[in-house]
This record gives structure tokens, C-alpha cells and sequence, in this order.
């Protein structure tokens, strides 16, 4: 008893789960309801149920496209959408189901997103949908970064104080924590403005003074510290000097250690970039206005590789063309909100997205900027390499990134997009009925209970292997497609046995050779000498009286017998005969009289 | 390298913003400037070095060392 308790309590929890399980692809929000209503009903019954639809609950028709499929939209929550479904309409329609509403991409929650203009025009958002650079660090070779109120969730690590030689690399000139700003600027946490990769790890190094210079010696000595302490992609929003084989060194031991070099182009608006953004292994970033023109100041020829937002700030001192990130304020050491302009801040953007690439799991820093280059947006005619391969394109990287690659986030898209997260897919309402499923598996159990007390046996996996036999077979197997292959074994191994006859013919009506006594009782005959089998063929037995009163009384259909009084007559005459058979069966004394 | 040049005081926005020099030909950083040269409009002789040892934020050009100066107006 106790565990026949256990078995209706796990069915009942298993139908309440399923059916408040709404499945990933089905998660969203909506107010409206989508109506497709049939085309194989008379034009008078469909016009009524329009006419209805539009006089009651002011329904529409979706578009002008909608005519031929009569597709109607309504307004209405979830409460409608059930009284809808309830409704003779649902008998008139293809299907009644909520109009979600579909979101391409996430929209940060931070207030002055709205002023990043640059982080649109590199179509930043459609990227965050792949990665957010998780697991990769970007050091930022500069002025030093300092913690500002909106760097407060993004992760540093131990950098160094080339200038001051220590180990705090706090900024004392702004610079730098601006330029870490963009490339991972706490995000989504209700607070100032976005950055690029806002999960990836930021090493601040510092080698310029609070004036804004440094060494090329300390610069070459910061590449060889990121390259070392794990540093996955390096910034340089710095230049200037001569060409230096220290600086040329470190960069080569940098890249060997597949870290990819950034570096500003430079503001002189000169032929040809700044070092290090004109060494070979580093990638010169030329800068871009808001309209996307390359900005006056910037740079351009030799060493340009790829161009991006660097922002114009107007004479006037409008600070709208800028690039907007949180820093500090030099002359006070406050946090402050600050628009800048340069190369520095064109930079950072393909650091941020390089961040992202390697997120995806590419490695090596020519590919990288391989991936980046080819998915820059070009140009038709570019004469003086302004922009190098063209305008940094985030969403364009990461997609390209990922294709080819087989991963888990693109497996688990690909079920979501193709609706097998939902579980009416693999126990499909179309294909197996459930309820009467499960009636049959609670029926058929009964159905042993009450034997059990008659004739005292014991539970063992036989009966209960024949009792789901006999009921329902294992029906989920029934809504399981994989493409390409033949889909009968399942639909058989789906079948009870009363259903085998119908499963192979491929019809829903049942056969009444399968869908009797017959088998059960040759079942019977066959195992009934032998002391586990016997139990099988009992609870076959008891499955199919179950399957046939579920039958009989939900859906009676025959083959030859049609589905009315006979139909439901033979069903039920012969749940009863395998009943009697299968308590006749467990009787202990029918072993011997058999066998005598 | 020593050298003169002759110029304009500017002050150019990159980042917190940079002192300047602009002469007919070419802009040059002035690295670590005296006070009396951070006045936006003055025009100025400067003796200096450049420093190709160094890298700055400003990347605006050719980072002069100031040694020597001398002021020819303010305008």
C-alpha cells in the first residue's frame, strides 16, 4: 500500500511538474493573443467565430498578410488566454497561444548608457548576447586605474607601479582609469555608463607619471610583466618616442605568449601611426567621430589596422562628441564622469572586443585580429588608410568568432531555437496523449494493488516491467525525433501492446488483435511455468485491462469496429477477461495445476 | 637632441589636457613645462631636447624638453 502511495504521489508530482514547467522557449512576456483560426471549417462557422472575436474582445487582424492564415490578435493576459482555450473558439482554431514579445538583445540598465553613443555604433549589444569576456584579462598599460564607483564590480588584478616602483597602481591623472572605463566599465549595475567586456579581469600598470608621460623602458618592462602574469590582451592608449628594440622585444615576447597588443594610433594627424602602435604584432587603432568619419586629429596610414570611437569634443567645449566613462578628476583624486577624446579612446574599444573574441576561445593573437579586421564594417574607398580594415564591428567579431565552433552555448541556442527545450516537444501532445497515458500506468497499478490483496505476491520488477508493457509502453519514446533516422522503432518502443497493432499500421485507431485478451493470454500460457516471467505476463495482463477501460472510455477507436457501442463493448469486455486472466495467473496454485 | 623652436602655446583636449607648442610646421608636447609657459596664446622660443625616450598620452607629437625659454608676446 505504502508503495503503491509512492507511486501515484511521484505520477501526480511528475503531471503537476510538467505542467507547470513552461520550458525555456516559452519563457517571455506578452499582452496580446495570437488566434490562428482553421481554414478546414465551413466559411459561415469561421465568419461567426471572427465576428465574435472582434464584437467581444476587439480582436484584430495581425496584418494585411494575416487574410489567407487568419491570424487575429487580441489583448489579454494569462487569465483570457485560458478562458480563450476553454472556449468552443479553441475547436475553431489551429491554435491559441500568448504573442510574445520578442527582445533582440540586452539593454544595460545603467542611466547614461544612453550618451554612449560609440558603444552603439560598434554594435556592442548584439555581442553581449554571445560574451561579456568572462575569464579574460586585459591590462591596461597607462596612468594607473583607480577603483571608481562604477569599476566597483568589475574584477582587478594585481597589477604594478612601473613609475613609483610598488604595487598599488592607482591613477593619479585620469587617464588611464577613463581608458579602463570602456573596456570593462561595471555594467548593468543601475549605475553611470557601460563598458565592453564588463566581466573580463583588468590589470592596471602603471608607467606614466601623473603628467602623462613614461619610459619606454618601463613601458617594455610593463608588456613583459602582463605577458607573464596572465594577461590575455594588452592596451596602450600611449605613444610617441622613437623606435626603441626594447620596447620592439618585449612586444614580440608578448605576442609569442598569444597576448594581442593594442595600441592608439596617435593624435598628431599625421602620415603614419605613433610607436607602438607601428611595430609589427601590435595593432594600431586610427580614431572615429560620432557620423564615423575619421576624427581630425587621428593618425592614419602606415601601422593603422582597424578604426573605432575616439569621439571629437567641439571647440566650445560641448562634451557630447566624446567618450563618455567614469574617472577621476587629477586636481581633486574625486570620481568623476568625464568625456574624452583621442586615439586613447579608440584603442580601448578593440581591446574590449579583443576581450571578447578571446572569450570565445580563440587563442592566438593573429587570429584574433584576423577575426577582428575581417569583420570590421569597410569602407568603399579609403586611399590614405584612414581606417585601416574598417570600423570595429563587436557583434560582427564575436559571431564570426563562433562560427565553425562548437560550443555549449551555441548547442544549447540551437535546441532553444528549434523548440526541444520545450517539453512538449519530446513528449509531444500531438503524438502521445499524456493524461490518458498516465491513467493507463495509475489504472494498471490499481489494477495490481487490488490483486495484491486477494493473492498475496510480491512487487518485482517483471510485474512492473509487463504492468507498463500492457499499459502505455514507454511512451515518451513516441515523441522522440532524430533527424534522419526512421522514427517506427521509437513509435514501437513507445507502444503498449494493445497499441503495437495500430503503431505499425501507423494509424491512430487500435487493432483489435493486439488490443484484446490475445496476447496477454498467450503471454500467460508461455511463461507461466516459469517463476519471474510468470509475473511479466500478469502484469502485461493488468497493463492491457487498464489501456483497454482507458480506451474504452477516452478514445474508442477500432479498427473494423468503428468507434461507438461495440467499439467501447469489445474494449471493455476483454479488460475484463485479461483481468480475470491475470488473477487467475496469480494464483499460487495455478503453477502446479498447469504443470500437473 | 637640442634644439629651438619657435611657436604658439596651445592647450590641445587629450585627456585631462596637454600644454602645446605649435610652430608653423609641426606641434610639439611640452614635457614638464615651466608655470610661466602653461598660458594658453604666448608666444615663445623655446630651447629643449626632445625625448624619444618617451611616451605620452597626448601623442599630439614630438616631446620637447624644455631647458631654456623665452617669451616674445602674449596674445
Amino acid at each position: 500500500m505504502k508503495r503503491f502511495l509512492l507511486v501515484c504521489l511521484f505520477v501526480v508530482g511528475l503531471v503537476f511538474a510538467l505542467a507547470q514547467y513552461q520550458g525555456l522557449a516559452t519563457q517571455g512576456t506578452y499582452d496580446t493573443i495570437a488566434i490562428d483560426l482553421r481554414e478546414d471549417v465551413p466559411n459561415a462557422q469561421r465568419d461567426q467565430a471572427i465576428q465574435r472575436l472582434t464584437r467581444d474582445y476587439g480582436a484584430k487582424l495581425n496584418s494585411q498578410f494575416s487574410e489567407p492564415d487568419h491570424v487575429y490578435i487580441l489583448k489579454g493576459d494569462q487569465k483570457l488566454l485560458q478562458q480563450l482555450r476553454r472556449s468552443d473558439l479553441k475547436q475553431l482554431a489551429e491554435s491559441v497561444e500568448p504573442n510574445y514579445q520578442y527582445r533582440a538583445f540586452d539593454f544595460p540598465n545603467d542611466p547614461d548608457y544612453g550618451k554612449q553613443w560609440n558603444l552603439r555604433s560598434i554594435n556592442v549589444e548584439a555581442a553581449w548576447d554571445e560574451t561579456r569576456g568572462s575569464g579574460i584579462t586585459v591590462a591596461v598599460i597607462d596612468t594607473g586605474v583607480s577603483q571608481v564607483p562604477d569599476l566597483e564590480t568589475t574584477k582587478l588584478v594585481p597589477g604594478y607601479d612601473f613609475v613609483n616602483d610598488r604595487e598599488d597602481a592607482t591613477d593619479d591623472n585620469g587617464h588611464g582609469t577613463h581608458v579602463a572605463g570602456t573596456i570593462a566599465q561595471s555594467t548593468n549595475n543601475n549605475y553611470g555608463v557601460a563598458g565592453i567586456a564588463y566581466e573580463a579581469n583588468l590589470m592596471p600598470l602603471k608607467v606614466l607619471s601623473s603628467g602623462g608621460g613614461g619610459t619606454v623602458a618601463d613601458i617594455a618592462e610593463a608588456i613583459r610583466y602582463a605577458a607573464d602574469n596572465g594577461a590575455d590582451v594588452i592596451n596602450m592608449s600611449l605613444g610617441g618616442g622613437g623606435e626603441s628594440d626594447l620596447l620592439k622585444e618585449a612586444i614580440d615576447y608578448a605576442h609569442q605568449k598569444n597576448v594581442v597588443i593594442i595600441a592608439a594610433a596617435g593624435n598628431a594627424g599625421e602620415n603614419s601611426a605613433a610607436y607602438p602602435a607601428r611595430y609589427p604584432h601590435v595593432i594600431g587603432v586610427a580614431a572615429l567621430g560620432a557620423s564615423g568619419d575619421r576624427a581630425p586629429y587621428s593618425n592614419y596610414g602606415a601601422g593603422i589596422d582597424l578604426s573605432a570611437p575616439g569621439g571629437l569634443i567641439s571647440e566650445e567645449g560641448g562634451q557630447t562628441g566624446g567618450i563618455l566613462q567614469n574617472t577621476i578628476d587629477p586636481s581633486t583624486g574625486e570620481a568623476v564622469f568625464a568625456a574624452f577624446q583621442g586615439t586613447s579612446m579608440a584603442a580601448p574599444h578593440v581591446a574590449g572586443v579583443a576581450a571578447l573574441v578571446k572569450a570565445t576561445g580563440i587563442k592566438e593573437p593573429d587570429a584574433v585580429l584576423e577575426i577582428l579586421q575581417q569583420s570590421a564594417r569597410k569602407l568603399p574607398e579609403d586611399p590614405l588608410n584612414y581606417y585601416g580594415a574598417g570600423q570595429l564591428d563587436a557583434a560582427g567579431a564575436v559571431k564570426l568568432a563562433l562560427k565553425g565552433q562548437l560550443n555549449f552555448r551555441d548547442f544549447f541556442r540551437w535546441l532553444r531555437d528549434n523548440g526541444y527545450l520545450n517539453p512538449r516537444f519530446w513528449i509531444d501532445g500531438g503524438v502521445v496523449a499524456l493524461m490518458p497515458k498516465i491513467l493507463m500506468v495509475l489504472g494498471s497499478y490499481l489494477l495490481a494493488w487490488f490483486l495484491k490483496n486477494y493473492f498475496p505476491f510480491a512487487w518485482s520488477w517483471s510485474l512492473s516491467t509487463g504492468l507498463v508493457a500492457g499499459s502505455t509502453g514507454l511512451f515518451f519514446l513516441r515523441g522522440f525525433y532524430v533527424f534522419d533516422l526512421p522514427q517506427w522503432p521509437f513509435r514501437m518502443m513507445g507502444s503498449s501492446i494493445p497499441e503495437l497493432g495500430s503503431a505499425m499500421q501507423g494509424t491512430s485507431s487500435l487493432n483489435p488483435l493486439f488490443a484484446s485478451v490475445l496476447i496477454p493470454a498467450i503471454l500467460v500460457i508461455t511463461l507461466l511455468g516459469h517463476a519471474n516471467w510468470k509475473w511479466f505476463a500478469i502484469g502485461s495482463s493488468l497493463g492491457v485491462a487498464a489501456c483497454l477501460v482507458v480506451s474504452a472510455i477516452l478514445s474508442p477507436h477500432l479498427l473494423w469496429l468503428g468507434d461507438g457501442l461495440l467499439a467501447r463493448g469489445f474494449l471493455l469486455s476483454n479488460a475484463l477477461l485479461c483481468y480475470r486472466l491475470a488473477a487467475l495467473a496469480a494464483k499460487p496454485n495455478v503453477r502446479t495445476m498447469v504443470q500437473g | 637632441m637640442s634644439m629651438t623652436v619657435e611657436g604658439k602655446v596651445e592647450r590641445k583636449g587629450f585627456g585631462a589636457g596637454t600644454w602645446a607648442l605649435v610652430s608653423d610646421s609641426k606641434t610639439y608636447e611640452l614635457h614638464k613645462p615651466p608655470q610661466a609657459l602653461m598660458k594658453v596664446g604666448l608666444q615663445v622660443k623655446v630651447q629643449g631636447e626632445v625625448r624619444s625616450d618617451i611616451m605620452t598620452i597626448a601623442m599630439i607629437g614630438p616631446v620637447l624638453e624644455v631647458k631654456e625659454f623665452e617669451i616674445l608676446s602674449e596674445s
